[in-house]
């Protein structure tokens, strides 16, 4: 009985009103700091929802480190890797060529030749004098870059210009490459612009 | 009720937002998978079923397969592996001098340690193991100069985890792998063992009927109930084994003059069992396959 009357004499008067006060601000600290922590959790394993990244590969350059390097596809990264450490300093990365020092390589019709025996020719003898490139006159002198380098390198490079950049044309072996080497002999000389026209294509 | 509508659009925005976050994110990123080509290959993959193994899936379904086994494989870790299969003509110690010469390489750099570690207590004996680890330009450089040696070395993409230690998998299970799984029998426990690769390990229709009649005949210690239902134990005709019966040892087979014939269902079923083979490298989950032909 008494505790009836506790409970009616406590009982609130009305209806309980919502108070609008802020919330505290140990919360707001959390919550921003728990979404923190979100975020960069999501940043280093969320491979940015990238459908064809799982785990336990974290992101698309990692997944990428792990493609198995062999045929064609590592081909193409080797051709890129010798372009830009040999060829790109005066050509470009982009294949644009620079002025006063190398003609662009991008839609140049001495990479878009049908066969591929002109262009191993370059590399491998070197150019000396004007050559026309895309319409205009490069007056310039290009050593024999690719005595250098292998076969298997100097194909993979030439194959990588002939397919870059809008290039569309066929690849390069590293036997045609050898072929062409031995055909050339111990002493190259550059070619002039006549000579490398004179070359079957 | 004052506060009605804020309270609706709370609620809306909460169930909205874990809806967008499970459902509809998931559905944007996996939704749309196709077959995709098997890594170095024109492979198609995964392949489309036979008829007969699509509807042993619904056997594997309706007799609880997934209670106790799993299809689906985890991965923890990959690497990046530079083994050593033959010297050619050098001697051991002279090709550990060489390595340690090697290390100056700026690309092998980061990877001197460990390289070097490898040989330390190395006897000559091959294959070994050269290098594991993350950095596919270690890998790239170190069998280049390897080769330009003579000494004949193997680089491979090597996927790592206990699943695939034990035998279950080659590597980690992706989505695409459950294209045409409906449904998808993934499984989260393993009285038995994961079935990804089943197909691979027992490729014999017959090996799985036999298991599924009498599990102790082909796997000593199998936990696995016998699925007699799934056979049909009939009187042999003119004292003559039909076809299709079961070829059991004598102390699993029915006595007397009975002979087991495995049910339409027991085909779909083991059809459907050695069809699961997801054993080949996708891009989403790349390693490096072991040919046996050298």
């Amino acid at each position: 009985m008494s505790d009836e009357n506790k409970s009616c004499s406590n009982a609130p008067q009305g209806e309980p009103t919502l108070n609008r006060s802020a919330a505290p601000m140990w919360i707001i600290v959390v919550t921003l700091t728990l979404l923190f922590f979100g975020g960069l959790y999501l940043d280093s394993h969320g491979g940015w929802f990238n459908a064809k990244v799982y785990t336990p590969y974290n992101s698309a350059e990692r997944l990428e480190a792990f493609q198995p390097q062999s045929g064609a596809a590592a081909a193409a990264a080797q051709g890129k890797r010798v372009y830009e450490s040999v060829c790109g300093i005066c050509h470009g990365a982009d294949g644009a060529g620079k002025p006063g020092q190398a003609p662009p390589l991008a839609g140049s019709e001495w990479v878009l030749t049908k066969g591929d025996n002109r262009l191993v020719h370059i590399p491998l003898q070197g150019l000396a004098g004007a050559l026309s490139v895309k319409g205009q006159t490069w007056n310039l002198n290009m050593a024999a870059m690719g005595v250098a380098l292998s076969d298997a390198d100097l194909a993979a490079v030439l194959t990588y210009l002939r397919t870059s950049w809008g290039n569309k044309a066929g690849e390069v072996t590293p036997d045609e490459v050898k072929k062409i080497r031995a055909a050339i002999g111990g002493q190259p000389q550059p070619l002039s612009g006549d000579q490398l026209t004179k070359l079957p294509e | 009720m004052k506060t009605g509508f804020a309270v609706f659009l709370a609620a809306l925005v909460a169930l909205g937002a874990s809806w967008f976050g499970f459902v509809y994110g998931s559905l944007a990123q996996l939704g749309g998978q196709k077959q995709t080509v098997v890594l170095q290959s024109t492979d198609n993959w995964p392949p489309q079923r036979t008829g007969e193994a699509t509807l042993g899936l619904q056997i594997y379904r309706e007799y609880g397969c997934a209670a106790c086994h799993t299809e689906q494989i985890r991965q923890t870790d990959a690497a990046n592996e530079v083994s050593l299969l033959s010297l050619g003509d050098h001697k051991p110690q002279e090709f550990r001098d060489f390595i340690q010469s090697m290390m100056i390489v700026p690309e092998l750099m980061p990877a001197s340690n460990c390289i070097v570690g490898n040989l330390e207590t190395w006897n000559g004996d091959v294959p070994v193991t050269l290098y594991s680890g993350d950095d596919s330009t270690v890998v790239s450089t170190l069998a280049a100069k390897l080769k330009s040696v003579g000494v004949k070395s193997d680089a491979r993409v090597v996927a790592l985890g206990a699943d695939i230690q034990r035998g279950w998998g080659t590597r980690r299970s992706v989505a695409a792998d459950y294209l045409y799984d409906q449904p998808v029998q993934l499984g989260n426990l393993r009285a038995g063992p994961d079935l990804t690769l089943i197909g691979v390990r027992e490729p014999d229709v017959n090996w799985q009927l036999e298991h599924l009649y009498a599990p102790r005949s082909t796997v000593k210690n199998s936990t696995m109930p016998a699925f007699r239902a799934l056979f049909e134990v009939r009187k042999k005709t003119g004292g003559l084994a039909s076809s299709g019966a079961l070829v059991l040892p004598p102390e699993f087979a029915p006595a007397g003059d009975l002979e087991v014939v495995p049910t339409a269902e027991a085909r779909e079923l083991a059809a459907y069992l050695v069809s699961l083979k997801a054993n080949v490298p996708l891009y989403e989950a790349p390693f490096t396959p072991v040919t046996t032909a050298k």
